[in-house]
């Protein structure tokens, strides 16, 4: 019997076959395989990789810092993009005022109200062009008509609860339908476009409600911090989807503080403790992470509010940093 | 044919007998192997023999196995042995029925730091203990105070402290026994008559008694809040004979801000630590306790309940080896306000201030710091925390970077 190999030989590998006694084997031995291994590598396999785990998703796009010509910021609050006059809008605690940016990132104006706005933090606008400002401070949510000149406390008379109201951050849905965190009461409370109060969504298990927000479908998400849960209710205030947890693995976090929903449904949360920002996706599952601790542009420092445009910029108050970090 | 048979019976007789031979023979000096290595060891370390004449020895010990425990020529780890010495120990004792895998565990064990309660090679003591009974715990837990009242509990009083708590894990905080609603009772009753005929079975005990010891009566807490001192229960509660005796007389907060309403001020702030219900006794006890302002329970103990991340960074010791004294005493309050503040990170003042307001030499004498100075990284004023990180750092004096090699370049470009 013929036991002698056969080899045939192919421009990047051998085909050697054996006629052994359990019949014939067919061996392939790449010569160039380290060739190809590298070549898959550095073209195919690691793009893909990082393009699947969404690291080139995000990059910085600008930040928006204080200056002599408007001062320096302080504390700073919330921000809301204005997408009909496509203006940005953020507040400024400390120096109780609110700063309007255009699209290019160029400063505007401020609005200090005549000495009306005394420690602002959320602010929203609705598609008449009334904003909302949170004091919570004060315990109020003050209406501000820049038309009509006029700034009115929303009426919580008829909300009823054990604690009185505190106000914590707010959203403005596609119907001019207000949602306010109430820390107090661990519960979200609905006003409609009239600012007469609707209804609450008590968020059940929270230990401290931060944050609010509403998708383009009306699904309503919300924040719980200390116990690091994101609910998801839909716009009757049923809930669909509770998840998140806090921990040091991966997608867990250290002391959430503000969520985001961008025009594709993926959930971003800034996380103030770990620096970054985390990225879900509808189903809460994590998808990748980004930034982290630093001063440059481009890291965060306490970030503690996120707001994502529909054009899909995303600002993120920095906190520690003192300024608005733009991703895109 | 047969007369071959005979062969090969022989044959395979005489292979099975040589064949236990050498297997007797090679145990034999293989245990001899163990006992010469033992004895080499010994000849550097004669101290450790004489802990053979021990009567609680670990079993590798007891069996000469130095090398199950250590690796006679290199290790990473002090004494030459093989791993950390609670990966070490974890990889024989697992514990029996998840009994490590309780939600709540005793610090050194979490630590990895077994040998602070046991021996390694032997002991007089059963488990291998260092210390019997009460001095093994009183050897950390030597808060005088805490077991030198004029009343104490009876198990704390003789020692035993394992009639109420666990060693290692438990599911419950302080590592007791059994729930706090349950523990209690399962030597004593709780009457309604000694309760000012509240129903008060099913409660935390310990919410007003001192389980180790009190100067008053029935180990009742050092400090008592008024109405509970003057037994005017309806203050805050319903009546005993109402159909819900342990209710509140009214809603949420309102119950204490009636009396204390200054403090709703304290909470109208930028950053607030408000919450639903009656949310101060998140923190305070409204009966009595043995801490300052009706504390629950220590200060880092409160803030690290809701504050886990930290509660992990002032557990590692690589990472965040130098921490500010304050955050290592738990004493949280000395630079945060613990109901709100319009301050950030909830500083009694803006953080400046608030670091030299001890820190005085640095108020005249440091880097240039506030409002007129800038970052240039990040545009913003630089501040104490711009270089510190005062809940923990790997560096000296708590800095966020070497200040021998990597600090000052990360403003301070060119040098």
């Amino acid at each position: 019997m013929n036991r002698e190999p056969l080899l045939y030989s192919l421009k990047n590998c051998e085909l050697l076959i054996v006629n052994g006694h359990n019949g014939l084997k067919v061996v392939i031995v790449y010569r160039k395989i380290n060739f190809v291994i590298l070549f898959l590598s550095f073209f195919l396999i690691i793009p893909a990789t990082a393009l699947c785990a969404g690291k080139v998703r995000v990059k910085h796009l600008t930040s928006i810092t204080g200056n002599n010509e408007i001062s320096r910021f302080g504390l700073l609050g919330g921000v809301f993009f204005d997408e009909n006059k496509k203006r940005l809008y953020f507040t400024d605690t400390t120096n109780s005022r609110i700063l309007a940016y255009d699209a290019d990132f160029k400063y505007i104006s401020e609005f200090t109200g005549g000495g009306v706005l005394a420690s602002p933090t959320s602010i929203v606008k609705n598609s008449k062009g009334n904003f909302f400002v949170a004091e919570p401070a004060k315990g109020k949510i003050l209406a501000i008509d820049i038309g009509k000149k006029s700034v009115k406390p929303i009426d919580f008379s008829a909300v009823s609860g054990a604690n009185p109201v505190y106000v914590g951050n707010m959203a403005v849905d596609s119907e001019d339908r207000l949602y306010i965190v109430d820390k107090a009461n661990q519960r979200l409370l609905l006003f409609d476009s009239d600012l007469k109060f609707e209804k609450e969504i008590p968020v059940e298990g929270s230990r401290r409600l931060m944050d609010v927000k509403v998708d383009r479908a009306g699904r309503i998400y919300a924040l719980n911090t200390t116990d690091g849960s994101i609910c998801v209710y839909n716009s009757k205030g049923k809930l669909l989807l509770r998840f998140g947890t806090r921990g040091a693995g991966e997608g867990e976090f250290d002391f959430p503080t503000s969520l985001a929903i961008d025009r594709k449904g993926l959930i971003y949360v800034t996380d103030q403790h770990k620096n970054k920002v985390f990225v879900f996706n509808n189903n809460g599952r994590f998808l990748f992470a980004f930034s982290q601790l630093g001063w440059r542009e481009g890291r965060l420092h306490r970030p503690s509010f996120i707001y994502i445009n529909n054009s899909n910029r995303i600002f993120i108050v920095d906190r520690a940093n003192t300024r608005i970090s733009v991703f895109e | 044919m047969p007369k071959v048979k005979n062969h090969t019976v022989l044959f395979y007789l005489i292979f099975f007998v040589v064949f236990l031979l050498s297997m007797t023979s090679a145990h034999g000096a293989n245990a001899t192997d163990t006992e010469v290595g033992f004895k080499k060891c010994m000849e550097c370390h004669p101290k450790i023999q004489k802990e053979m004449n021990q009567k609680g020895r670990h079993e590798p010990f007891k069996k000469y196995q130095c090398s199950s425990c250590h690796n006679p020529h290199t290790s990473n780890y002090e004494y030459l042995v093989r791993n950390e010495i609670g990966t070490l120990c974890k990889s024989c004792h697992k514990g029996k029925k998840g009994s490590f895998d309780k939600k709540y565990s005793h610090l050194p064990f979490e630590e990895g730091e077994c040998l602070k309660c046991h021996n390694p090679h032997s002991s007089k003591n059963p488990k291998l203990l260092t210390a019997r009974g009460e001095q093994l715990c009183f050897g950390c837990h030597s808060d005088k105070e805490m077991f030198s009242k004029k009343n104490e509990h009876d198990p704390a009083r003789k020692g035993n402290c394992l009639t109420c708590h666990s060693h290692h894990t438990s599911d419950y905080e302080e590592l007791v026994e059994k729930s706090p609603e349950r523990l209690c009772v399962t030597c004593h009753t709780a009457t309604k008559k000694s309760h000012s005929n509240y129903p008060v079975n099913g409660t935390d005990c310990m919410s007003c008694h001192n389980p180790h010891g009190s100067n008053r009566n029935k180990l009742i807490n050092e400090n008592l809040h008024k109405p509970f001192a003057g037994k005017k229960c309806t203050k805050c509660h319903n009546p005993a004979g109402s159909a819900n005796p342990l209710g509140m007389k009214s809603k949420g907060i309102s119950v204490c801000t009636t009396c204390h309403p200054l403090i709703k001020e304290d909470f109208r702030k930028i950053n607030t630590h408000v919450g639903d219900g009656v949310f101060c006794t998140n923190c305070h006890t409204p009966h009595a306790s043995n801490k300052a302002h009706l504390k629950k329970a220590k200060e880092k103990k409160i803030c690290t309940a809701c504050h886990q991340d930290t509660k992990e960074r002032l557990k590692d010791k690589k990472n965040y080896k130098y921490k500010h004294p304050s955050v290592i005493e738990g004493k949280c309050t000395e630079c945060h306000r613990p109901h709100g503040s319009d301050f950030e990170l909830f500083f009694r003042t803006d953080e400046i201030s608030t670091c030299v307001g001890c820190h005085k030499k640095h108020a005249t004498f440091t880097h240039p710091v506030g409002e007129k100075t800038v970052d240039p990284r990040s545009k913003g004023e630089i501040n104490c925390s711009t270089c510190h990180n005062l809940m923990g750092s790997p560096h000296d004096f708590a800095l966020r970077f070497n200040q021998k090699k990597q600090l000052c370049i990360q403003c301070h470009k060119g040098y």
